[in-house]
């Protein structure tokens, strides 16, 4: 069994574990595994993105409006600063895999910050979002309204509906024209674009959050030379597997849900 | 070493060669080995902290027999409260939480993870040659991750219950039901998490840890059927977590995307739950199958009958078990030429059972059958799994659907497979490897007679189910008309003698512990992997990597591992192929 | 005896060298780009086409990503495999699913 292959790394734990034969067994294994895994997270999200799109089917009107209703710039920028991350830690996995221990932390830390200023920008469109108030619940308001026959009532719908109401008007004029042809039950369904958005970008957050402190580990652990046993850069190669698949998730939210609706250039800046 | 065995029979003839044979035993004369995975560490931490699959295995063991008692006297008390007509001991809602109780337990915390959990773990590793499983870390983390999905799950259902059945079906789950639906469903996702993680680790075994000349051709069917199970697990649960994420979020933050009042569709979440859940079935069943062709060949003395078509119908049932799904919503509100699209699919599944049947009966065929207590067990699995099996087409069929939905035959059909099948093939599996996971041998006489006992429990608890739903019985209702009461009193019968059934395991199991003979490294003459390794085994499986070289049920070879001793037996009398 | 011991177990191969560095850049370029016309579309009107055309552009900027990022281009037939059975069984759900919602107003009767 003793095979060159033992050889301990920096006097730590052996870089082959004790039930493998052979280190590449072991990388094939460690490959395997995620890629294993990332078949789950793309069934978890095909999960959501299927209800999704059969409540879209059934009310293309209302997630045009929702849509319509976000904040295309920051879901621009975050875009780029994603696949610029996705980027960077392709360079840390050859800087590992080339034994560059500088280059490796280099590329790692630009990887975490990329990161951290995309979640960053999330929390600034997610505050925006709630400063508009269009948070869906089952929270009940009054408005004027007109029945069939003309004549002025007082109309019980959700505060959601009269703040979407609200945004859309004051966003432009495009947004605006979508949201005269609108009824108030259509403002009411609208909610359920925003439970969608709210619940993936959430999860896509989550798992945004549990890639940077991997992340972070693995910093860690280059600085003090975990990755000095250059075979060890599968570690870095199957972190910047996930890596990509969140960037992947991402790519596909963003025409579903911030580019369903009708955006303009106008009050960009 | 060698003369120990049998002398090995030269075939004079060219007659097929069925005569019982010993494999060389390794340390059967020496008693068990000083040092094996039970002692050689101590104290609770040891357990807690270990991250060998074997005792991994006995982790899973414990609470499971634990859940699956529990599951247990909920199901008793439903069917004492239905021997009478409104309800014997039972309120309204006490009867809600008992059959949702019985529901979520078995299904969630018993029948998923008890084989891939406790024989999975165990055996996949030592079938194919390999010290451990491919991520030994990430299997104690499943256990935990299981455990405290778990937790979740007992802690729902002990302070204040659920009462929504176990499928969840909003609105009722998501706005009406006043019980905790939230924790349970944290439980189910948690306890999915889990499987994910177990399905991940035996797929990773299995493609990257066999040992030298381990071939697909020469996997035991126990792997071959452990793999599509996790193939199942890894492509179904997470659907299933979606839709548990979306039920919470739209009854924690009352906003709709299942509530029609509300504009949502329930049955969006009939058609996410059911992705996970019809497979989910094979989930439960396919790890039995897998042990019934490990226990078949060795008490037939036979290879398998068929072994590419038994291997490749378990992934055919993997796949094809994607595609059924929505005859579960003939009645919901579904569209109906997608009921008819689904029905046929729905046959399609038939095809891929019967053959493994139909092997398995081939495989009896001039075998030197024997009758312990696995064999019996294995007999009842393929009567009961072949009524389970046949009367599920009369469900899948549209139009007797129609008639037999929501119906005890239901019911029937269900517990037919899962108890009769499953629990039938796990009970077959535990007393086929208890010699091999304790060192110690069971009482002979006291396993057969629970085994005896299951099946007539089992029998008289089910069958009259079948006529009661098909006169029209509803199932999950507390009340019924008088003239369903001899029914119900005969399942109630039924259920009593079960449950003794179940619980002579439990006394016999634990006392052949202290009292059991030692049972040897190879207790039944099985020629598997496994059972090349010491009883209990020792700490990394293998003393030296085997080599492989024949296929796993060679039971008509003389001698099958012959390159390590060096005298290899000629062999005239084929392969127990035809 | 002991010389089977010490064969090497690799049952399936995919070892391969990390792109390089240009490679890396052309292919981060080349995604840059594509983000670039996925906004340009997100603020134009195309009706109902919009939906379909970005899907598009996404769907090709995933497989940029996966071929090259996620380096399935060097992979072995398993891995291949593993991405297909994705991409296979989520279409699966979305097939049946959205059966459903598109033909359950025809009834039969």
């Amino acid at each position: 069994m003793a095979t060159n292959a033992h050889a301990e790394g920096e006097g730590r734990q052996p870089i082959v574990a004790h039930h493998f034969n052979n280190i590449r067994q072991q990388q094939a294994s460690v490959r395997f595994g995620m890629w294993v895994f990332l078949v789950t997270e793309v069934l978890f999200f095909g999960g959501v993105l299927c209800a999704y799109a059969a409540c879209r089917i059934w009310y293309p009107k209302e997630f045009e409006a929702g849509s319509t209703a976000l904040n295309p710039f920051i879901a621009s920028i975050n875009t780029f600063l994603l696949l610029s991350s996705s980027f960077t830690i392709t360079l840390a996995i050859r800087a590992a895999y080339k034994g560059q221990r500088d280059g490796l932390r280099l590329w790692l830390a630009s990887t975490i910050v990329l990161g951290t200023v995309f979640l960053g920008f999330k929390a600034k469109e997610y505050y925006g979002d709630y400063e508009e108030g269009l948070i869906p619940g089952p929270q009940k308001t009054l408005v004027d309204d007109v029945d069939a026959t003309g004549k002025p009532v007082l109309r019980e719908v959700s505060v959601f509906a009269v703040n979407l109401k609200h945004v859309l008007e004051h966003k432009n004029a495009k947004a605006k024209a979508i949201s005269d042809k609108m009824t108030w039950n259509e403002r009411d369904r609208t909610q359920m674009f925003f439970v969608f958005y709210y619940s993936i970008t959430g999860l896509h957050v989550i798992h945004m959050i549990v890639g940077l402190g991997l992340l972070v580990w693995q910093l860690i652990l280059a600085q003090i030379g975990f990755f000095e046993p250059t075979e060890r850069h599968v570690y870095i190669e199957v972190m910047s597997l996930y890596w990509h698949f969140v960037d992947l998730v991402w790519i596909f939210l963003f025409p579903l849900l911030y580019m369903a609706g009708h955006h303009s250039m106008d009050g960009a800046f | 070493m060698a003369t120990t065995h049998a002398p090995a029979t030269t075939p004079t003839t060219l007659e097929l060669d069925y005569t019982p044979q010993t494999a060389p035993p390794v340390v059967d004369v020496d008693g068990p080995p000083k040092v094996h995975y039970l002692n050689h560490s101590f104290g609770w931490l040891s357990w807690l902290l270990t991250v060998d699959h074997k005792r991994i295995g006995i982790l899973y063991l414990i609470p499971l027999t634990i859940f699956f008692m529990c599951g247990g006297i909920a199901a008793g008390l439903v069917r004492l409260n239905l021997i009478q007509p409104y309800g014997a001991i039972l309120e309204l809602d006490q009867y809600n939480k008992a059959f949702t109780a019985h529901g979520t337990i078995m299904l969630f915390l018993f029948l998923i993870p008890v084989i891939p959990g406790v024989l999975g773990n165990f055996f996949v590793p030592m079938m194919i040659g390999a010290k451990d499983m491919a991520f030994p870390k990430l299997n104690l983390a499943s256990w935990y991750v299981w455990m405290g999905g778990a937790m979740f799950f007992i802690a729902a259902l002990l302070f204040g219950g659920l009462d929504t059945g176990w499928t969840f079906y909003p609105p009722y789950s998501s706005k009406y039901s006043h019980t905790n639906v939230i924790w349970a469903g944290l439980g189910v996702f948690i306890t999915g998490f889990s499987s994910i993680l177990t399905g991940l680790n035996i797929i990773a075994t299995v493609h990257k840890m066999r040992a030298p000349g381990m071939t697909w051709g020469r996997l035991p069917l126990f792997v071959w059927a452990m793999y599509a199970t996790s193939v199942i697990q890894i492509l179904a649960t997470p659907v299933l977590a979606m839709a548990v994420c979306l039920l919470a979020t739209e009854r924690i933050f009352g906003v709709g995307i299942f509530d029609p009042s509300l504009g949502g569709d329930p049955l969006l979440f009939q058609h996410l739950f059911w992705y996970y859940s019809h497979p989910a079935v094979y989930i439960m069943i396919l790890p039995g199958m897998g042990v019934i062709n490990e226990v078949i060949t060795c008490f037939s003395r036979k290879n398998i009958f068929g072994y590419k078509a038994v291997a490749w119908s378990s992934v055919g049932i993997a796949v094809v078990g994607f595609l059924v799904w929505g005859h579960h919503m003939f009645l919901s509100g579904q569209g109906v030429y997608l009921g008819m699209v689904f029905s046929v699919l729905t046959m399609l599944v038939a095809i891929p059972s019967a053959v493994k049947v139909f092997n398995w009966t081939a495989t009896f065929y001039g075998g030197q059958i024997t009758f312990e207590a696995p064999m019996l067990f294995t007999i009842g699995f393929i009567v009961l799994f072949t009524i389970g099996g046949l009367t599920g087409l009369f469900l899948g069929i549209l139009g007797t659907d129609i008639h037999l939905h929501d119906t005890y035959f239901v019911i029937a059909h269900f517990h037919f497979t899962m108890v009769g099948g499953m629990m039938f093939a796990w009970q077959a599996g535990l007393h086929f490897y208890w010699p091999k996971m304790t060192g110690k041998m069971y009482s002979d006489f006291w396993s057969r007679l629970a085994a005896v006992i299951m099946l007539v429990g089992f029998s008289l608890t089910f069958l009259p189910q079948f006529v009661a739903g098909y006169h029209g019985l509803p199932r999950r209702y507390p009340y019924y008309p008088v003239e369903f009461q001899m029914m119900n009193i005969l399942s109630t019968a039924g259920a009593t003698i079960q449950g003794f059934g179940y619980l002579m395991p439990a006394v016999y199991l634990p006392l052949s512990l202290f009292f059991g003979r030692n049972a040897g490294a190879n207790p039944w003459r099985a020629t598997g992997l496994e059972w090349q390794t010491p009883s209990p085994p020792t700490m990394h499986n293998f003393e030296e990597l085997p080599i492989v070289t024949h296929g796993p049920y060679e039971y008509a070879l003389p001698s099958k591992f012959t390159l390590e001793d060096g005298h290899a037996h000629e062999t005239k009398g084929g392969n127990g192929g035809h | 005896m002991s010389e089977h011991v010490q064969k090497p177990i690799v049952f399936e191969d995919d070892h391969a060298e990390p792109a390089s560095v240009a490679s890396s850049t052309l292919t981060f370029l080349f995604l840059a780009g594509l983000a670039c016309l996925a906004m340009m579309i997100g603020f134009t009107d195309l009706g109902p086409a919009k939906v379909w055309v970005s899907l598009g552009v996404a769907s090709v900027q995933g497989l940029v990503l996966t071929l090259f990022f996620m380096d399935l281009r060097h992979a072995d037939k398993l891995t291949w495999l593993t991405a297909m059975a994705a991409v296979f069984w989520t279409f699966l759900l979305f097939l049946f699913t959205l059966t459903d919602y598109l033909t359950r107003h025809y009834y039969a009767f």
